[in-house]
């Protein structure tokens, strides 16, 4: 992990509780230390409940920490006037593709964050037009946001969210309401700006998609429960299994496979990797 | 499953026009032939638009045919008279995100919405209420509840309830792990299976998620722009990928590594629908 | 076939609907529709005038035309409220107070009928026709995102009296994005509860148990449009929305000569229908109709 001086986003000590001074408080996130450097790609897993969602309201000052730390770029999320550089640099993707589209008609709804800023005419219909291309939405900028479908809406709201000029991109389990044919799609558009120097945080549900990522973290109620490089996080499956998730398909056969054939390698992520590793100890292929 | 029994559903040439007579009229259906027997587990792939929603509203009467027939036991769906209360009690429809639809205050009231509309006395009632929920794994104490304060998961089990409340011959649901995290998926699979052991009972599936598909179906219907372009067990038709390919669909994740495996030279055989499965597969070509 | 009709209703659902038939009208600026349509409509109940209101459906009917809409197509959206216009206008007719009247034209015991009465009958539907036909032919020739647009721009200058301009279009523009989406969960739900048996109730039983049975609807359409409503918001704050101060706009309305042409040809037309319903010409109509029956 990097230096303070280098991190974007840094949480110290993060607490947050919900109905706090109610009968039933619920300690969502119990001291949380995380940090995020520029151009890192960190996947956040966890079961439902463990406060995935809770955390990553934390990083664009959503939510403000109960006790604790959130700083963004250096500022406190707890100083209210640095709220709109925060926003700015943090962009948040949600769940549901409906309920975050503001606008009637596409290049409306991208325009709205950059017109909240104030920024000017010729800014605003450039910030726009570098928006659509890169999701590559150029085509539709007139269409009634209502007739996308899901994964084009997903991808509008990446737009929407890009044309604020953010350095890090947060999506909170952006993919999980879409078919196969939309997840792919939002996926492409988020491994470009990736390699393109965006911050990406990401929570999801799908390993595969976890696996792409630089780091993982892996939350289980409320706190940090293994932290690491996807290699390092999926090898530990019964740990996994224990916190009631997941490895991808292909580590989980890897591991399967290395049980009977001795020195096959268990720290497998993709299907690429899987198919590299058979390929090389395969048999001479018969006729 | 005894193929020589009638089928509990049946769908012969079913077309259906969605907002007809108007500028957005759209052909849903294209002549669906479908068969449902006890016992079975069948599931429906297709893209999205390919009419999967539409079909299932006909499975059990909130659509009615507008060319073609649909039969449940042995009743005609496109008659005027049709006895479509009692289809409804027969075909359970449960649909996508479930515990959008949950309404009472307390959790046991709202799985007894079921029964309670069928007109079963408050002892009966009672009794279903309480197997339904030991079906989907919630303890009946869960009755007395407030339905807000349950956890995710635990609200779509008891949406699933409900419907098991009124005790139907078929159980049919649109995506039903779509939003659930591993652990809530596999709690759900089990329910199903276990649910469709007991005799007479059948269950239809619609769902993106091929590992749901390979993990529980028995019978597999491939849907493409409203009508039926394959048919089989999973296991041969998730083995053309000529045909799901070009219509956006995927394999299992297992079979699709497999698949690449043999893209690379490898003579693995791609038959696998499980994880293990593949791996199995895997070991047997390393071994020589 | 009752029951899938009953269901796909919420789909044929259009509200203001827009036709785009890229007739001249459809291009003036929303900001000079709106205040036409608003004025004229302010103009049907001004003028008392049947002459006046004479020359307002002319000229909304000329709307019509120029716009390339058929008129029938705006006149079958008024068919449900015809019963209600003709009891009213029947009410009218037979109620009217003696005040001006020049003749009785029939009477049955207590029912009269005067040629003031009359006159105010038939005034009662003009004005209903040509108040309808208006916003009709509004709607027909300016998109939503206009209309919002329009309202947002007119508006404007209020804000320097802290008036919420664009929070009130934004209520606007949201309201109409999400009525199409609040129907199709509504068709939803009445999907879902009636596979558990729920019959919706053709007027059985009493308004009590009636309106117990949209329970099961109407709770979980209020809990979705609030957890849509709060996810909204969020969306709208991590975008930094906090009001209408200081907000750039990527559509500019520029208003050019043909817009205020139309504006002082219509409001030139309104001022007239207004005069002509202050110097009661239709003294000379009560007239006539006596003369006639």
């Amino acid at each position: 992990m990097s230096s303070v001086e280098e991190s974007l986003i840094r949480t110290v000590g993060l607490h947050y509780t919900y109905q706090a001074g109610t009968r039933s408080p619920v300690a969502a996130l119990r001291g949380i230390d995380l940090c995020i450097a520029p151009g890192d790609y960190v996947a956040l897993v966890g079961a439902n409940g463990s406060g995935k969602s809770t955390l990553l309201r934390h990083l664009n000052a959503l939510l403000l920490p109960s006790a604790g730390d959130v700083r963004v770029a250096g500022w406190s999320t707890r100083d209210s006037t640095h709220l709109r550089e925060i926003r700015s640099i943090v962009g948040m993707v949600f769940q549901e593709p409906d309920s975050q589209i503001v606008a009637s008609v596409v290049e409306e709804d991208v325009a709205f964050g950059p017109e909240n800023l104030g920024i000017q005419e010729d800014e605003l219909s450039e910030r726009v037009d570098w928006a659509l291309r890169t999701v590559d939405l150029s085509e539709l900028r007139h269409r009634a946001s209502h007739m996308l479908s899901a994964g084009q809406k997903q991808r509008l709201a990446i737009a929407s969210t890009l044309a604020m000029r953010p350095r890090c991109l947060v999506l909170d389990e952006a993919t999980s309401m879409l078919d196969p044919a939309g997840r792919r799609q939002v996926l492409e558009t988020i491994r470009t700006l990736h390699h393109d120097g965006m911050t990406i945080v990401t929570a999801t549900h799908n390993m595969s998609e976890a696996a792409e990522a630089t780091s993982v973290v892996v939350l289980a109620e409320g706190c940090i429960a293994m932290q690491g490089t996807p290699r390092e996080v999926f090898a530990r499956e019964d740990e996994l299994r224990a916190l009631r998730l997941d490895t991808p398909p292909a580590a989980r056969m890897a591991h399967i496979v290395a049980v009977q054939i001795a020195g096959f390698p268990t720290d497998v992520l993709s299907v690429g990797e899987l198919a590299e590793a058979v390929a090389a100890r395969c048999a001479v292929p018969r006729g | 499953m005894n193929q020589r029994e009638a089928p509990i559903i049946a769908v012969q040439d079913l077309w259906h026009t969605y907002l007809a007579g108007t500028p957005l009229e759209t052909q849903s259906l294209r002549g669906v032939q479908l068969e449902v027997f006890a016992g079975e587990a069948v599931g429906i792939i297709g893209p999205t638009g390919s009419g999967k929603s539409t079909l299932l509203q006909h499975l059990n009467g909130l659509l009615r045919p507008q060319r073609g027939e649909v039969y449940v036991r042995g009743n005609a769906l496109s008659r005027r008279d049709a006895a479509v209360r009692g289809v409804r009690q027969s075909v359970g429809l449960v649909f996508q995100s479930p515990e959008d639809q949950l309404f009472e205050r307390y959790a046991g009231d709202d799985v007894a919405f079921g029964p309670r509309n069928f007109g079963l006395s408050a002892d009966e009632v009672r009794e279903r209420v309480r197997s339904a929920m030991e079906a989907v794994g919630l303890p009946f104490s869960c009755k007395d509840r407030l339905t807000w304060e349950l956890s995710h998961g635990q609200r779509r089990l008891l949406a699933l309830a409900g419907v098991l409340a009124v005790d139907p011959l078929v159980l049919v649901l649109d995506e039903p792990t779509a939003g659930l995290d591993p652990q809530g998926r596999r709690a759900l699979l089990r329910v199903l299976s276990a649910w469709r052991k007991a005799p007479g009972r059948a269950l239809v599936l619609a769902s993106h998620n091929m590992e749901d598909i390979a993990e529980i179906c028995t019978r597999v219907y491939v849907l493409s722009h409203g009508h039926v372009l394959l048919q089989g067990t999973p296991r041969e038709v998730f083995a053309r990928d000529d045909v799901l390919a070009p219509n956006g669909l995927t394999v299992p994740a297992a079979m699709a590594i497999l698949l690449l495996l043999k893209a690379r030279g490898c003579q693995v055989p791609t038959a696998a629908l499980t994880v293990e499965e593949a791996a199995s597969a895997i070991e047997a070509v390393l071994h020589g | 076939m009752a029951e899938s009709g009953e269901f796909e209703l919420l789909g044929r659902m259009t509200i203001g609907q827009y036709l785009p038939t890229g007739s001249p009208l459809h291009t003036i600026d929303p900001r000079g529709k709106l205040f036409v349509g608003v004025l004229l409509v302010l103009t049907t109940v001004a003028t008392g005038s049947l002459l006046g209101l004479t020359l307002l459906l002319i000229t909304v009917v000329a709307g019509f035309l120029l716009a390339r809409i058929a008129l029938r197509y705006a006149l079958s959206g008024l068919r449900p409220l015809l019963p209600f216009i003709l009891i009213l206008a029947l009410l009218q007719v037979f109620t009217i107070p003696q005040r001006g009247a020049a003749s009785v034209l029939w009477h049955w015991g207590p029912l009269i009928i005067t040629d003031a009465s009359l006159l105010a009958g038939i005034t009662l539907i003009g004005r209903v026709f040509a108040m309808v036909l208006t916003l009709s032919l509004l709607s027909f020739t300016t998109t939503t995102t206009e209309l919002t647009h329009g309202i947002e721009h007119l508006l404007l200058p209020l804000q320097a009296f802290r008036f919420p301009a664009h929070e009130l279009a934004l209520v606007a523009i949201i309201a109409v994005r999400f009525l199409p989406i609040l129907a199709q969960e509504t068709e939803r739900l009445m999907k879902a509860q009636a596979s558990r048996g729920a019959d919706f109730g053709r007027g059985r039983g009493n308004p009590i148990r009636r309106t117990r049975r949209l329970l099961p609807l109407v709770v979980p359409l209020f809990l979705v449009s609030l957890q849509r409503a709060e996810d909204l918001v969020l969306a709208m704050e991590a975008r930094c929305y906090t009001g209408g101060r200081g907000r750039t706009h990527l559509i500019q309305l520029k208003a050019r000569h043909r817009d205020y042409a139309f504006v002082a040809a219509l409001v030139g037309i309104a001022v007239l229908a207004v005069t002509l319903s202050v110097i009661s010409a239709d003294h000379c109509v009560q007239g006539w109709l006596a003369g006639m029956l």
